[in-house]
């Protein structure tokens, strides 16, 4: 008796039947829910981002939906966010973009979190012509390919260090010195490279620079290198995990400098927590602080202080920047589809094309590539375990604790 | 161990001479012409589907003429696919070259010249430090290709698409068929006799009058023009191309597993391991999104456990299910 | 100023190279008695970081009183998974063994993935980033007392292969199978206690690894290829070769990221484990190899 027959019968038909039943992932909103794809983070290295980003967008759709929906050309329509996970790689997010263009039919989509894994979306919606906003992908590499259907509301990467710069130029005493390292990805080199053409421009001397790999879980000689050099200031591109693992390198090696800046990090309620009293006085850009003095458009909440303390009610933290960034991205979406007066996809992206208004995030106006320029970036500093913004001027709740005193004496 | 285990191991297989069943040949060749239809289907979903199990099929057809045949175990043949997908990348970043058949003939030759060099000091190394040295330089490259800003540094690049996609897939389709027929005429050549001949034992075969050496290299530099063939078109698919992307341990781990799979040292082995695993893999990914890593690791344990020799050994074993369950204890202790 | 870095760089490569060598030490015993290169090694090492994590997050218990008790648990883990699961294979040629840790190893990650969450994590006990000088040189208190553990397990490790009638039976055992099993030693649960002896030490091995470093469910996967390089460098199935090749490994890789680049880590590692294997594969101070 062959027993190889039967069963690769079984197999084929075990393949056959695999890749036809391929889910869909529910096809068929109805006649009156404006249906977003979301490929978003739920595992991986992004994980925890992903998560605040989702928040973010869940926060808007819930909004929207109670307070009876958009209006589209005299009808009211709800909103629906379907997610998948990405699994912090790039190709799964195109492919899961592509999933939903062509096989659930959505209306528009909702970015990934992070730099790579939007530029791979971007691609996908440049190709299918369905308009993608994002928030969190700060890279502007995804804005220089002379795509015409995506748009980012956050200000761009080379942004991130450079307000920390702005902030440190004007302090007494003078910072002469700066050690610019970074991560060896898309956003953290542009983060870097921002630090980096800032300081040329302003007379901050760099005394070190250097790139290290994305994940690795061993930065010392980078750290001892950076003792060496002795710098005022020393700026760090990078993501949460990099923030974390730097800050407490320069610490086990007794690293100390006047000012110490992370681009992501500072103002996660992550890196508080896991650093705990090693986290005071280190700097951080951000996209967005509560105390910001913006007067929103009607149609969703108008004061950064109110969306503050909605979010926290809701979600039991306090917002970081991430979860404000992720809710203006679908605001992007809900003043052009009311402007444009339609859902269809062309109309809805010219209409994005010309936005042109004041959130409690701050002003939401794309330059002709598409991302916002006009944003300002805040500086944030970790004082008494809380994040608050120091510069500039305007916004400033409290002034910087300046300088940061050595390791030992704190 | 040296390399006569894993001779013994994979000379069951090859059934019909070294390039495998017959039947099962004939119709993988054609699954391989239904499937120049997908593109008339005008899904993109199930473009990128098939596109990826044409990949996997000429990267696993690849690693199978240096692994099944010639039995070294190469874990490191995704440096070849990295070096064709950077050749496209870099023709249209440096060059402004959108010619996928330029790419693919400048990637196989510079892959081809990388085996030529990492080989000769490697392939004299054994079983598994054959395999770790492979592994190691996978890793090598990536990290040095992050370190070359001519080549996109750690953020890599992007490769513009041109509007007709479906030219992607006809051409992946291309570079896989042309693989097939090049592992079906190495395995009815002389070469490909040398090949099983050295994996058996090589010392033999080089008393024999075989020069292991330079048939190891050639063998090793088919495989890498192979990967790097795959790897230029995907290039192109993809729309952009960074380290992590073009060395991915996904890309890296998932042929062999296929090869096995569907049987190594056979000529449509890797097709059939190609086909069932990717259906195998979609269909998780659907239905449990959650979790459908932790089965691919099940389906790979449960594979090497139950089915070492491959789907097509199924077909002709003897003895019925105890016959099967018997020749499971050969191995344990 | 440059002596002063390079002498900063040796320290750290010295106090970095303790956790090396546990893991080599794991990894070569495995490797070298039973001719199975352990691909899950990595994600038993995880396992360990993660039990130090719960323990210390929820019952406030140190990670250096954890080492025990996380060797206990990673040991019984690997008897059972190499009794009952690697066995079927355990003689097969190395491929097999190769792909089949691959597979446990992307289980138990995926399950940790499920149990733990894609974030990542860390412990910062009360001296965390403690130091101390000495002259131009800081040295960390935690790595000072990471080493310090590390060769005490060793150590351990060392005095249970010799002095005890089981390790001898193991060495015995790795020398002809065939006479072992005639002198009535029962190979199948030998075995077992040896891969559960690899896991305990990767377990023992996360938790230092834990106490420096953060965790997400991948951290294991560098450790494995770090322990490829020591084995080589060291020679399989010595203790001695594993403790003197990781912490000169340790030290290669701190000059290596310091001078050849700090993107460099791992190619610098890689080519140096090429240049070994290809001059001289018996290591600097292992037995030879099959």
């Amino acid at each position: 008796m062959h027993v190889g027959r039967g069963l690769s019968y079984i197999l084929l038909a075990v393949f056959v039947a695999g890749v036809a039943a391929v889910p869909r992932l529910a096809v068929g909103a109805d006649e009156n829910t404006i249906v977003f794809g979301a490929a978003l983070a739920a595992t991986g290295s992004y994980a925890r981002e992903g998560a605040l980003t989702k928040e973010g967008y869940d926060f808007w759709s819930d909004y929207v939906n109670v307070h009876g929906g958009i209006a589209v050309g005299g009808r009211k329509y709800r909103v629906e966010i379907r997610y998948a996970d990405d699994e912090s790689n790039p190709q799964t997010a195109a492919k899961l973009v592509e999933k939903f263009i062509d096989q659930d039919h959505v209306n528009f989509i909702l970015a990934p979190y992070g730099s790579a894994d939007t530029f791979a979306a971007a691609a996908v919606v440049e190709r299918k012509k369905i308009p993608m906003v994002e928030g969190n992908g700060a890279s502007e590499r995804i804005f220089n390919q002379g795509n015409k259907y995506t748009f980012g509301v956050l200000s761009p990467g080379r942004k991130y260090l450079q307000g920390v710069l702005d902030m440190a130029v004007h302090l007494k005493p003078r910072p002469q010195t700066i050690a610019v390292v970074s991560a060896n990805d898309l956003f953290s080199i542009e983060a870097a490279q921002g630090a980096l053409d800032f300081s040329a421009a302003h007379g901050l001397k760099v005394v070190y620079t250097a790139r290290y790999p994305a994940d690795t879980s061993d930065v010392s000689s980078v750290v001892s290198a950076i003792k060496a050099a002795k710098p005022d200031i020393i700026v760090n591109g990078g993501r949460l995990q990099e923030a974390l693992l730097m800050q407490r390198s320069l610490k086990e090696q007794g690293v100390n400098a006047l000012i110490f800046a992370h681009s992501v990090g500072p103002d996660t309620p992550d890196f508080r927590q896991t650093l705990g009293k090693d986290a005071e006085y280190v700097y951080g850009g951000t996209q967005w602080a509560s105390n910001a003095k913006y007067r929103g458009a009607p149609g969703f909440i108008t004061d950064s202080k109110v969306y503050a303390s909605e979010f926290t009610k809701r979600y039991g933290h306090v917002p970081s920047y991430q979860n404000a960034e992720s809710s203006a991205t679908c605001l992007a979406f809900q003043y052009a589809i009311e402007r444009a007066g339609s859902l269809d996809p062309l109309k809805v992206r010219d209409a994005l094309a010309a936005l042109d208004v004041v959130t409690f995030f701050g002003l939401l106006k794309f330059d002709e590539r598409g991302i916002n320029i006009y944003k300002p970036m805040v500086v944030n500093q970790i004082q008494h375990g809380e994040s608050v913004t120091v510069w500039p001027l305007g916004s400033q709740v409290r002034p910087p604790m300046y300088p940061t005193p050595p390791w030992g004496s704190r | 161990m040296p390399a006569a285990s894993t001779g013994t191991l994979l000379r069951k297989v090859g059934f019909g001479g070294i390039t495998g069943n017959r039947t099962v040949f004939f119709i993988m060749c054609g699954v391989l012409v239904a499937m120049l239809g997908i593109p008339a289907l005008h899904n993109g979903y199930y473009e990128n589907l098939f596109r990826g199990i044409l990949m996997f099929s000429t990267l696993s057809m690849g690693w199978n003429i240096i692994g099944g045949y010639t039995g070294y175990v190469s874990f490191g043949n995704v440096v070849y696919f990295g070096i064709g997908a950077y050749t496209s990348a870099a023709l249209w970043q440096h060059f402004h070259q959108l010619n996928l058949l330029l790419a693919i003939v400048v990637g196989a030759i510079i892959a081809a010249l990388m085996a030529l060099i990492l080989g000769i000091p490697i392939l004299r190394l054994k079983g598994p430090y054959f395999g770790i040295a492979t592994l190691g330089t996978a890793l090598a490259t990536q990290e040095i290709i992050s370190n070359i800003d001519w080549l996109g540094g750690g953020s890599g690049f992007p490769v513009h698409q041109i509007d007709n996609f479906s030219l992607y897939y006809y051409a992946m389709w291309g570079v896989c068929a042309v693989s097939l027929a090049a592992t079906y005429a190495i395995g009815r050549s002389k070469f490909g006799y040398a090949l099983v001949a050295i994996r058996e034992n090589e010392e033999a075969a080089a008393i024999l009058g075989v020069d292991p050496t330079r048939t190891k290299v050639q063998a090793w530099m088919i495989s890498a023009m192979m990967a790097a063939s795959a790897g230029a078109v995907f290039a192109a698919a993809n729309g952009f191309i960074d380290p992590p992307t073009a060395f991915a341990s996904d890309t890296n781990i998932f042929p062999i597993v296929m090869a096995i799979l569907g049987g190594a040292g056979t000529a449509a082995g890797p097709l059939v391991g190609a086909f069932v695993l990717t259906a195998i893999n979609e269909t998780l990914w659907g239905h449990f999104p959650q979790i459908h890593t932790l089965f691919f690791g099940a389906v790979i344990v449960l594979v090497v456990l139950f089915l070492p020799r491959g789907v097509l050994w199924l077909l002709n074993v003897r003895g019925g299910w105890r016959g099967l369950v018997n020749s499971l204890g050969a191995y344990r202790v | 100023m440059e002596f002063n870095l390079a002498l900063q760089d040796l320290v750290n490569g010295i106090l970095a190279g303790g956790i090396f060598a546990v893991v080599a030490l794991g990894f070569s015993l495995v490797w070298g008695i039973m001719n199975i290169i352990n691909l899950a090694h990595g994600a038993y090492i995880m396992l360990g970081a993660y039990l130090a994590y719960t323990l210390f997050t929820f019952w406030h218990v140190d990670p250096f009183v954890s080492i025990p008790l996380a060797f206990i648990v990673l040991f019984i883990l690997g008897y059972f998974i190499q009794r009952y699961i690697i066995n079927f294979v355990v003689r097969a040629p190395i491929l097999t063994t190769f792909l089949l840790t691959f597979g446990l190893s992307l289980l138990i990650i995926n399950i940790a993935l499920v149990v733990f969450h894609g974030d990542v994590k860390g412990i910062t006990t009360s001296y965390t980033g403690t130091n101390f000088a000495v002259g131009p040189v800081t040295i960390s208190w935690t790595k000072l007392w990471t080493l310090v553990a590390a060769l005490l397990i060793t150590g351990c490790m060392q005095m249970f292969l010799t002095r005890t009638k089981t390790g001898r039976a193991i060495r015995a055992t790795s020398m002809d199978i065939g006479a072992a099993q005639l002198s009535g030693v029962n190979v199948a649960h030998l075995y077992a206690i040896v891969y559960g002896l690899g896991a305990g030490l990767a377990g023992a091995a996360g938790v230092l690894v834990s106490l420096s470093y953060s965790l997400q469910p991948s951290m294991g996967d560098p450790f494995i290829i770090k322990g490829f390089v020591v084995c080589v460098l060291g020679g399989l199935g010595s203790v001695q070769g594993a403790l003197i090749g990781g912490i000169l490994y340790g030290i290669l890789e701190s000059f290596g990221s310091q001078w050849i680049g700090t993107g460099l880590q791992d190619a610098t590692a890689l080519v140096v484990l090429l240049l070994v294997l290809v001059v001289r594969p018996r290591g600097i101070i292992g037995k030879a190899v099959a």
